[in-house]
């Protein structure tokens, strides 16, 4: 990890020793790293070698059998997906889990409704307040809508993605997991996602992107983290590193070629 | 579309984020079709019937079509919020046989009709409940539980009454359902009271929001932290509540009730609410288009009267109404998803030909 030493603020997500067993399976052993926000890390492997796992703990989905996990600081004992959401860990699946029926606004503050004011179980819902968190986000990532009221079923992929990143983002202000983004996207589409993403990492939220393609991790990635048989393999600054150490360091043998 | 005008979002200013005016021209359109065309529907079918029986279209006559409508439409209410939500309880009619049994008993044999009345309203209210947490619990689709519930409480109402009418129960039980507040039949009045308040919260609320999100994505909604659970049973609770208040309403004008009440009511009821342009298969519709259909039911239905045609004929138009409907609105879909295709091709097309 020799390329992370320069002098840099603390990390936003910490974890140490992490590990993580299923049956007599290890998961993940002794994974330590540090994610930093403004960085887009982009977490590879193979499948089976332990990436979704990490990002099961990082979202408190899962919980490690040993070592520890700080976010912003704060020791996490148990970190439920309840309490990882409250303290901005927030992840965007491939499915998106968009409500086809509702508007672009609706989708994006859903959940996180800016009330005018509340009487009993009755909240009304403030629609004006609503659009401006939606357009000050949409804004900060530069996601291209048409049109925010309608039917985000109506919506391309692409401009489906920046809705499901835009609601990511009210919520997962510290840590963003995005799980293979680009996987179902068409050229164009993706590579306005991998701006979305980049937009996203600027605003100072630690970015970590599940990826099987090489390109997006050279064309965004600030960091490549390579896990192989749940251990950490590689962990380097992007510049520093050719395609060939990453695929060295995904399969674990040096004579592997880019195919 | 090149890349280099997507990577400048400010180059497209106001316009493209809420639209051009055609477009949200055409969303506007599209969002209010199913109530334009209902509103038409009213308004000619109203035309006629007036002018075959001129004195068709009065104020007094409103009162008693909407008299009429009433019980269906307040039931209306609560199960087009249910429907929004992806979820249907079929077992109205017979709630709404047993709440009108109920407190006509409860009368009879002495309860104040207050206290008869509520008594009725929070039963069907945990039967909703009830029936909720069978369709949460077990998951089948709720139309074959809650046809089990209608099946199941119907015998009970024949059960309670051996078969006959409830009768000898006293004239104070008719306040209720007989006032005339501004002279205008009591359960039209709570109708024209509720349907607003039923429309601000779907509309305005988080209850609403939640509803609608629930109904367009019930996974999402549960991932995403909202109360799905607490909201379906609620809704299934409220849809009992509202059939519970329209029996009661009917057994207290009638001062009475009769085994047959709501019999094939479900029907009527979710008629209303399709025909309202509720998406059968939840997360769309509204309050004001329910009202338009329950509007239009209850000038066929009248209408077909005044005009002196044979009554049977009112189902044979209200259910080629509701097909008519459904099928434009399919052949519409259809349509709207055709261009969408063409232009996600013609986008594709653009893609390569900028790109390769």
């Amino acid at each position: 990890m020799a390329a992370l030493d320069a002098p840099r603020a603390d990390p936003v997500v910490r974890c140490e020793n992490v590990t993580k067993y299923f049956g007599a399976v290890r998961a993940l052993r002794d994974v330590s790293l540090g994610l930093h926000g403004g960085e887009v890390a982009c977490l590879v492997g193979e499948n089976g070698a332990g990436k979704s796992t990490l990002v099961k703990i990082l979202t408190g989905i899962h919980q490690p059998d040993t070592g520890k996990l700080w976010i912003d600081g704060q020791l996490q004992n148990h970190l439920t997906p309840q309490r990882a959401r409250a303290a901005g860990v927030e992840a965007v699946f491939q499915d998106l889990a968009l409500c086809n029926n509702l508007d672009a606004v609706a989708n994006i503050v859903l959940g996180q409704e800016p009330l005018r004011f509340r009487l009993g179980p009755l909240r009304l819902v403030d629609r004006r307040e609503s659009l401006a968190i939606a357009t000050r986000i949409i804004d900060d990532i530069g996601v291209k809508l048409d049109n925010l009221t309608t039917p985000v079923r109506r919506l391309s992929g692409g401009q489906r993605q920046g809705v499901a990143i835009a609601r990511a983002m009210v919520r997962g202000h510290k840590l963003l997991l995005f799980d293979e983004p680009t996987a179902a996207l068409s050229l164009r589409q993706k590579l306005s996602t991998l701006d979305l993403i980049r937009r996203v990492a600027e605003q100072r939220v630690a970015v970590v992107m599940i990826t099987h393609n090489l390109d997006d991790i050279f064309s965004i990635g600030d960091r490549v983290i390579v896990v192989r048989l749940g251990r950490v393999t590689m962990d380097e600054r992007v510049p520093d590193v050719t395609q060939q150490d990453v695929i060295t360091h995904m399969v674990g043998s040096p004579d592997a070629r880019l195919a | 579309m090149s890349m280099h005008q997507e990577r400048s979002p400010a180059a497209d200013g106001e316009v493209s984020r809420f639209g051009n005016l055609k477009t949200l021209a055409r969303t506007a359109v599209q969002k209010h079709v199913r109530n334009l065309s209902l509103l038409i529907a009213v308004v000619v079918a109203v035309t006629i019937v007036s002018a075959e029986r001129p004195t068709y279209l009065s104020y007094s006559n409103f009162l008693v079509v909407g008299l009429q409508m009433s019980f269906v439409a307040i039931a209306a209410l609560g199960m087009t919020a249910l429907i929004i939500s992806g979820y249907i309880d079929l077992s109205i009619g017979s709630m709404f046989g047993l709440a009108a049994v109920v407190s006509a008993i409860l009368a009879r044999d002495g309860w104040p009709a207050v206290l008869a009345i509520l008594a009725a309203i929070a039963l069907t209210g945990a039967i909703g409940f009830l029936n909720g947490l069978l369709v949460w619990r077990i998951s089948i689709s709720p139309i074959i539980i809650t046809l089990g519930s209608l099946t199941l409480i119907r015998g009970v109402v024949y059960l309670l009454t051996h078969g006959f009418a409830i009768t000898g129960v006293p004239d104070s039980f008719g306040g209720f359902g007989q006032a005339k507040p501004l002279g205008v039949p009591m359960p039209v009045a709570i109708f024209v009271i509720l349907a607003p308040v039923t429309a601000f919260i779907l509309n305005r609320t988080t209850i609403g929001r939640y509803i609608f999100a629930i109904g367009g994505n019930r996974e999402a909604s549960q991932a995403l932290g909202l109360p799905v659970r607490r909201l379906v049973l609620a809704t299934f609770a409220v849809n009992g509540l509202l059939v519970g208040l329209a029996a009661t309403l009917a057994s207290s004008r009638y001062v009475g009730a009769d085994p047959n009440f709501g019999v094939g009511m479900e029907l009527d009821v979710i008629t209303a609410v399709i025909l309202g342009g509720v998406a059968f298969s939840g997360g769309e519709g509204g309050i004001a288009g329910v009202v338009l259909a329950v509007l239009l039911l209850g000038v066929i239905n009248s209408g077909i009267i005044s005009m002196g045609i044979d009554p049977f004929y009112a189902n044979v138009i209200k259910g080629a109404v509701l097909i008519i409907a459904v099928a434009v609105d399919q052949l519409v879909h259809e349509q709207r998803e055709r261009y969408q295709r063409s232009m996600a091709m013609r986008d594709a097309r653009e893609e390569e030909l900028g790109l390769a």
